[in-house]
């Protein structure tokens, strides 16, 4: 795969988004800020997607993290928010010595992988000798076969009707297995993050700590079930 | 005449073409990028994302972190049917479904984990990773 012209363009663009939005993501020092740098370099690798081909992924993308993910993270943070790393008291790095050698650490993990894409990639091309001009030759040709969409102005792709094929030709299982996943995600997240009162009310609170809060806080009292 | 025999060679010199140096290889790569450079995108996402799981003492950046990570992974997974369509195999489409399902995993983890951490500030009333000590004795 060859991209030309503007596509390289807008490659370069999305690509470095991407990747200082998400240095920006592990050095802002407000979480909140974080939150939005990663929505920024979520939003930069779907349009990479588009790029690639690959439209539905790039939508999923969006609507899923954009969408769904990243409130939910925006939400917890305003939860639990101390506040005190805005104010400037708080270290938002591990102490010194982690740091170092997590840094070490990535950047031998950096020249590794760098030098094995390199590598790879170079036995990739011996296998599939290609040029620019003969991928864009390739990528014309495969675009004038496509039915023109309904004003006339671009091309139909039939990518997202591929995805589908192969999803439920040959993933149906796993696609099942994926919604019980999501179900039990539900389950496990509302059981979570339930207060000991709303457990007390729905009658499903564990005695011992319950008598354990009582003893801190009188207040509890009340929570306990009556028995007859 | 004798001065056009002089300068002749010099504008030879000046005329014949630049031998191609390792700079205009590298602008012909950036001008068409393929997948290496997909593949070069994804690695640094990828390692920013674990660089943010090690330095990092808040719970909720380095959960974000993680899906620096995955999301790495994912464009991984949709350059190389991009690449495979192109050098014709069957099925190229088979490699954008995992990106599917690591979305969907993504998701869930992403709802227990902010369940746990909320959880978690409950009883210790503490997001920094460092101050969560529970199993050490």
């Amino acid at each position: 795969m060859t991209l030309s012209g503007y596509e390289a363009l807008f490659f370069w663009i999305f690509g470095l988004a991407a990747i200082f939005a998400g240095l920006l993501t592990v050095m802002a020092r407000n979480a909140v800020h974080s939150a939005l740098f990663l929505i920024s370099s979520l939003v930069s690798v779907a349009a990479l997607f588009i790029l690639a081909r690959a439209e539905f992924i790039a939508g999923v993308q969006i609507l899923v993290y954009v969408g769904g993910v990243m409130v939910l993270f925006l939400f917890v943070i305003m939860l639990v928010n101390v506040g005190a790393e805005e104010r400037g008291r708080e270290e938002i790095f591990n102490n010194q010595r982690q740091v170092t050698a997590s840094l070490i650490f990535c950047l031998l993990l950096v020249g590794g992988v760098l030098y094995s894409v390199n590598q790879g990639y170079r036995g990739l091309q011996a296998l599939h000798p290609t040029t620019p001009e003969l991928a864009a030759a390739q990528q014309a040709t495969r675009e004038q076969s496509l039915p023109t969409s309904g004003t006339g102005s671009s091309k139909l792709t039939h990518d997202s009707q591929g995805l589908g094929g192969v999803l439920f030709r040959y993933a149906s299982l796993p696609f099942e297995i994926a919604s019980v996943l999501l179900l039990v995600a539900i389950i496990g997240s509302v059981m979570l993050a339930r207060t000991l009162r709303q457990e007390a009310s729905a009658d499903d609170v564990d005695p011992e700590a319950l008598r354990e809060e009582i003893a801190r806080d009188p207040e509890f009292a009340k929570l306990e079930p009556k028995s007859e | 005449m004798t001065m056009l025999n002089f300068f002749s060679p010099i504008v030879a010199l000046l005329l014949q073409e630049a031998p191609r140096t390792r700079f205009d290889l590298m602008r012909e790569a950036a001008a068409n990028p393929d997948l290496s450079k997909f593949l070069v995108i994804g690695a640094l996402l990828f390692i920013i994302g674990v660089a943010g799981v090690l330095t990092r003492r808040n719970i909720i950046v380095i959960f974000m972190s993680i899906e620096l990570i995955l999301n790495a992974a994912n464009l991984n997974f949709i350059a190389f049917p991009r690449y495979l369509y192109e050098t014709g195999s069957v099925n190229a489409a088979a490699g954008q479904i995992f990106t599917v399902f690591v979305i969907v995993v993504a998701a869930a983890e992403a709802a227990i984990g902010l369940g746990i951490v909320i959880a978690l500030y409950r009883n210790k009333e503490t997001i920094w990773v460092d101050e969560i000590d529970l199993l050490k004795w």
